[in-house]
């Protein structure tokens, strides 16, 4: 049965490559060359000082995420050459290239660049966080969002915004709420764990009490700067903090470098705690890692546009539903988040032209309906 | 029939309970009429009513605070035996008009209205009662389906999500429109300040007629608690009771957020109440939701109005910070109770 095909590896990444000496060292496999890759794997192997070494990528997760990414970049460039100002898709490229005139380049680099990059950045953490955080609760409907830690930040930076005696900036505040609502929700599920429903129903209730703080705030200050808060507070790409989307750069690539190179117990994560151990992972640990993970993009997410939890509900949904279940797929869901954001963002900007609505209330007005259908039809696994 | 001794017992223990609520219910109602975020403290309005002639302490007492009120215990009961109705329809001690969409189904439709160029205080009412009747539709259909409706968590999470999305459509609806978005900003929040006891009157037919339907219903209903086939057996039409108390949910609902706003919570917190003190009958649940009801919404009118004087706090954030933690109770259980 030597170098028969696994159909499926147990233990297989995606879309981290995992180096592999379990080839060389086995005495029957001196020829290397007539090593197979699992089906559905492509595998590069080479030889270095200490041996034999193979990298194996899964074909399917390389497709999706270079489809994912190619849809983001088409996406990326209609969203640039929409708006008042309707800047020919060529141009766009023009400009992205660096020889157009002034005003065309002014108007999408300028103006259209900075918002991109936003959205696509506050996609990116958002979907993340919410495959992680799903993963950690092995509930795909344990998103951020849903358990109340959007709120949270939201309520701690309208705090710094409408400047209740607190001038720290809004991300370390969205952070810091953040890390409060999670404390609260954990904590107030501990008796019952962190599996099945109670544990959102908990997260309910802490998001429904930040988000009476929230109100409570914008009903104390006066109309001007309530109105100003007001979009910020459904989720808007308008009000960005200055820094904030920077700060919110550098923790998406740590965090997504952190989150890929967490895959493989992630994948193991999904188990039961005693299957995960028995297979070697530090469980509490890797829990506890996940969850800080999670709740910092999110809260870096919400300092810049707000409580768009959703994303982080679809994101993951469109991810799963094209990739195989063999293994969580981080970038994917990544890709994805970033992708649908844009695209709310693309329609609140152009729908209703004069008017701009809030990328909140579009992704929620589109991700309310799905949440009830995943609600409502027949119970599958929840992972 | 000669009733047995725990039969007695059990009398006599809610007679006493429901005198103590009662008693506690007209002192906080006086402490209403007595605290305020003004400048009349509860000295003046002492002097005032023992005969002093004061006219600003009688115009606040009378004018502002006792329409208050009257408007609190209005609210009060028909949040919380609204509340214990949709529990029992549903079976389920999670199911709560705000929780499961009633409130913003009912804020949704008044925003619509509003937009459309509505502005009548009467058509309020109507308009908000019928945006309650779909939210209670909708939502009870959704727990009508496989799976649903026999976890009261799920239907939590249903109710929150399609709250979440009126309250998202809510929310694109004052963006469209900024007159609509200036006068209905306090309303969303939930309060009970500044409405006038026109707004009282405009609702007591509906009140009374859901008054009178839930007199007649009480004892179905105690049947359907039974089960559907018991209930069937014993005379009754399950799926008839079952809607008449639909309608009444979205009468109370309706009217009562037609007043103040969409008050979440009291529905859950009330029933939660009532049951420690009566027991799993419906029907002695109702009664004790009558006095309970007013008193939290009082008492929690009364806080928000000394905590930060001379500004006030919104009612529905006092109601969400003590109903959240009954919601955690409540699901913290052990078993979650069924009921």
């Amino acid at each position: 049965m030597k170098n028969s095909p696994i159909r499926t590896p147990l233990l297989s990444t995606e879309p981290m490559p995992f180096t592999s000496e379990r080839y060389a060292t086995g005495s029957q496999h001196s020829d290397s060359d007539n090593v197979r890759p699992p089906i559905g794997f492509w595998r590069f192997g080479w030889r270095s000082a200490s041996g034999e070494k193979s990298v194996l990528f899964d074909q399917r997760a390389v497709a999706v995420n270079a489809g994912l990414l190619c849809c983001l970049s088409l996406v990326c460039v209609i969203y640039l050459s929409l708006g008042s100002v309707p800047v020919a898709p060529l141009a766009v490229l023009q400009v992205l290239l660096g020889n157009a005139d002034s005003m065309t380049a002014f108007v999408v680099q300028e103006l259209r660049l900075p918002r991109l990059a936003a959205a696509c950045a506050t996609g990116a953490a958002f979907a993340l966080a919410g495959i992680l955080m799903q993963t950690l609760a092995r509930n795909r409907l344990a998103t951020p969002g849903i358990i109340g830690i959007d709120n949270g930040a939201t309520a701690f930076a309208v705090a710094s915004v409408v400047g209740l005696g607190v001038s720290i900036a809004p991300p370390a505040m969205a952070l810091a709420g953040a890390t409060t609502a999670a404390v609260l929700t954990f904590g107030l599920s501990a008796g019952s764990g962190t599996q099945g429903y109670r544990f959102i129903i908990a997260g309910i209730g802490v998001g429904a009490v930040f988000g009476a703080v929230t109100q409570l705030m914008l009903a104390r200050v006066a109309i001007d700067t309530a109105n100003a808060a007001y979009p910020w507070t459904v989720g808007s790409l308008n009000a960005r903090p200055a820094g904030a989307v920077q700060l919110l750069g550098v923790g998406l690539a740590l965090g997504l470098a952190a989150a890929l190179a967490l895959a493989r117990s992630l994948t193991l994560l999904r188990f039961k705690d005693a299957t995960a151990r028995g297979l070697g992972v530090n469980v509490r640990r890797r829990r506890l890692e996940v969850l800080l993970l999670s709740v910092a993009l999110t809260g870096l997410a919400v300092a810049v546009a707000g409580p768009v939890g959703m994303v982080g509900l679809i994101g993951p949904e469109i991810a799963r539903s094209l990739s195989s279940s063999r293994s969580v797929p981080i970038m994917a869901a990544t890709l994805a988040g970033a992708l649908v954001m844009v695209l709310a963002d693309l329609a609140g900007r152009t729908l209703l032209a004069p008017i701009e609505l809030p990328v909140g209330i579009v992704t929620s007005v589109v991700g309310g309906p799905w949440l009830l259908w995943i609600l409502m039809r027949p119970q599958r696994s929840f992972t | 029939m000669v009733p047995g001794v725990a039969t007695v017992v059990r009398r006599t223990r809610s007679r006493t309970s429901i005198l103590l609520l009662l008693t506690a219910l007209v002192a906080v109602s006086v402490v209403s009429l007595l605290v305020g975020a003004g400048s009349v403290g509860p000295w003046r309005v002492l002097a005032l009513l023992s005969g002093s002639p004061d006219s600003e302490a009688s115009f606040i007492v009378w004018e502002l605070r006792a329409p208050r009120t009257l408007i609190g215990i209005m609210v009060g009961m028909a949040l919380g035996v609204s509340g214990a109705l949709l529990q029992a329809v549903a079976r389920n001690p999670l199911a709560e008009p705000g929780l499961l969409g009633v409130s913003a189904g009912a804020a949704f439709a008044v925003a619509l209205a509003l937009v459309l160029g509505a502005s009548a205080a009467t058509l309020r009412i109507s308009v908000a009662q019928l945006g309650a009747l779909f939210g209670c539709v909708c939502v009870l259909s959704v727990a009508r389906f496989r799976g649903v409706g026999n976890d009261p968590v799920r239907l939590v999470l249903a109710g929150a999500a399609f709250s979440g999305l009126l309250a998202s459509l809510t929310s694109l609806i004052l963006l469209y429109d900024q007159r609509a978005a200036d006068e209905i900003r306090f309303w969303v929040i939930g309060s009970l300040s500044g409405r006038r006891l026109d707004d009282l009157v405009a609702v007591m037919p509906s009140m009374l007629l859901a008054a009178l339907v839930i007199a007649l219903i009480a004892r179905p209903l105690a049947a359907l608690a039974l089960g559907e086939r018991i209930a069937s057996g014993l005379g009754h039409h399950p799926n008839l009771i079952r809607w008449l108390v639909v309608a009444c949910v979205a009468l109370l609902v309706g009217a009562a957020t037609a007043i103040a706003g969409p008050i979440a919570f009291v529905g859950l917190v009330v029933p939660f109440v009532a049951r420690a003190f009566a027991g799993p009958d419906i029907r002695r649940t109702l009664w004790f939701c009558l006095p309970i009801g007013p008193l939290m919404v009082l008492a929690a009118d009364i806080i928000s109005r000394v905590v930060v004087a001379p500004s006030e706090l919104p009612l529905g954030v006092l109601t969400a910070l003590c109903g959240a933690p009954v919601l955690v109770a409540v699901v913290r259980a052990r078993r979650l109770p069924m009921l």
